[in-house]
């Protein structure tokens, strides 16, 4: 691929670009949180969202309002966002948005999973799925029973078809199993997402292998956190551990062994960039948990990406500070709902 | 004479009926703390795992109690409330079985009719990688039924002692106007 995205870029993408840069404009900023920080009952929540980009997006919801309510009208504002530009894309963008939606499938392809688990009628987990992840063959997910029987019947024709190389077995899908899977699929779509921006070159490739690298390796940590006291062996953990980090291959196979959260920290204080990370955990309930150090980092990150032109990475940037004022202004709703105010500035603001 | 004695009677069960009331306070306290620590905590877990992955879509409408309430009499009549984990029947013919269990593990997976299956821990209705936030809450909800029980216990004890003292108080209402 010849460099020098500045040339032709415009051509196909300029106008969605355009867009993007528009709809990062009307994030929520640091007064809007503080607005909505001050309120006492999610109406005037709902009031104080009314002033920002959300307009009336809860105009049509009954009493009472709730923190779901909420979440959800949001959801659906960023997939009408969404669907817009997709629409409008062109190859190989295109492509980069059906990478994009993978992430929501394998999400909803779980939920459907654990909810015929439950033994909950369809109807009710399809209305609660991502619409970002949204595809036809979702209905069928719950009849099957094994994962070699979910890719054959169900998601051959779907984009998710190629991440089930790793996954395929006869084992009966219990929770274990839909959990492995979760993982094995998030791997697998993670690599080919990466492989791509990577074989794309150019700016994207510039911008996106560091966002995905991240990712890879927040996941190898999360998983490896919460697996301590979980019937989950540590050949099997290692085999969920995406490969296209920084971590691979030795901060991974040392990841395999640890077993407290202090040898995952001393694996980390082998990158420069984990080091700092790790040490701004708060310990006990006071500080920031892992998680929380994670966000921050991938706001950082996506904030960045803007600072350069002619990428695909500013739609992926876009999408994720996005969730991550969803995820803020439920956490505050939430904090206004139980009336536990304490924490209610742990959000992330998006500068 | 009858009246001194019952005069003690009543201000030891007074006494006690006070203490309890305090404990009572105590727990009823501890109770609505721990009660909103664990909601919280379960927000903290929405907030890392996704707002739909820890809600009413994980948990079935029919579910096994993890923990069973008993009552049981005390020596002096009272009720005690005691809340007890449901534990898994032991199979006692592990020994004979065995072999038919080894012989079975190769070939496809057949549900096996057990009597009842070990209880599963509904921290696993999330998955089996959660963050330790949704741990925090488990253990919160625990504390807290815990709590309950004692607190259903003290109100028992609460009431008949109350009982006690109208009972002596009318003993003594007789008991006076004979002396006077």
């Amino acid at each position: 691929m010849l460099e020098g995205a500045e040339f032709y870029f415009n051509v196909d993408h300029g106008y969605l670009e355009g867009l993007v840069r528009g709809c990062k404009a009307s994030l929520l900023t640091q007064q809007d949180y503080i607005n909505l920080v001050q309120c006492e009952t999610l109406e005037d929540v709902k009031i104080h969202l009314q002033t920002t980009d959300y307009g009336n997006f809860l105009a049509n919801e009954t009493n009472p309002l709730t923190v779901s309510k909420i979440d959800t009208e949001m959801r659906k504002k960023l997939c009408r966002e969404f669907e817009y530009f997709r629409n409008h894309s062109l190859e190989p963008l295109s492509t980069f948005f059906t990478y994009m939606t993978c992430s929501y499938m394998i999400d909803n392809v779980i939920l459907l999973m654990n909810g015929a688990l439950q033994k909950k009628s369809v109807k009710e987990i399809l209305v609660k799925c991502h619409p970002l992840g949204r595809f036809t063959e979702m209905e069928a997910v719950n009849i099957a029973e094994t994962p070699s029987d979910l890719f054959n019947a169900v998601l051959v024709e779907t984009p998710l078809a190629p991440f089930f190389q790793d996954c395929m077995s006869e084992n009966t899908l219990d929770e274990l199993n839909i959990e492995l899977l979760r993982n094995k699929l998030y791997k697998s779509y993670l690599e080919a997402f990466y492989k791509f921006c990577k074989n794309h070159g150019d700016v994207t490739a510039e911008i996106m292998c560091p966002i995905l690298e991240f990712e890879a390796d927040r996941r190898a940590f999360i998983i490896t956190l919460n697996s301590f006291g979980t019937e989950l062996s540590k050949d099997d953990r290692e085999t969920l551990y995406p490969t296209c980090g920084k971590l691979y291959p030795e901060g991974l196979r040392l990841l395999a062994q640890a077993e407290d959260f202090d040898q995952m920290r001393r694996v980390a204080e082998h990158y420069g960039v984990y080091k700092p990370l790790f040490e701004a955990v708060g310990d006990g309930s006071g500080g920031k948990t892992l998680e929380d150090v994670f966000y921050e980092h991938e706001v950082q990150m996506n904030v960045l990406a803007f600072n350069r032109q002619f990428h695909y990475g500013v739609f992926y940037a876009y999408a994720k500070l996005k969730e991550q004022e969803m995820r803020n202004i439920v956490w505050i709703a939430e904090c206004i709902s139980q009336r536990h105010r304490t924490k209610i500035n742990s959000y992330i603001p998006i500068l | 004479m009858a009246a001194p004695g019952l005069r003690a009677q009543m201000d030891s069960l007074l006494l006690q009926l006070l203490r309890d009331l305090e404990e009572l306070e105590a727990k009823r306290a501890a109770l609505n703390a721990r009660v909103e620590e664990g909601w919280f905590s379960l927000s903290k877990a929405r907030y890392a795992m996704g707002a739909k992955s820890v809600g009413p879509l994980q948990y079935a409408s029919r579910m096994e109690p993890q923990v069973c309430v008993y009552t049981s009499e005390a020596q002096d009549g009272l009720q005690k409330v005691w809340v007890v984990r449901a534990s898994a029947q032991t199979p006692e013919e592990v020994g004979p079985r065995e072999a038919a269990l080894r012989r079975r593990k190769g070939l496809s997976r057949t549900p096996e009719p057990e009597s009842s299956p070990a209880p599963r821990d509904p921290l696993n209705w999330f998955g089996i990688l959660v963050p330790h936030s949704l741990r925090h809450a488990q253990a919160s909800f625990r504390e807290g039924l815990q709590l309950a029980a004692d607190m259903a216990s003290l109100q028992i004890r609460i009431d008949w002692g109350q009982s006690q003292l109208r009972g002596l108080q009318e003993k003594l209402k007789q008991l006076e106007p004979q002396s006077a």
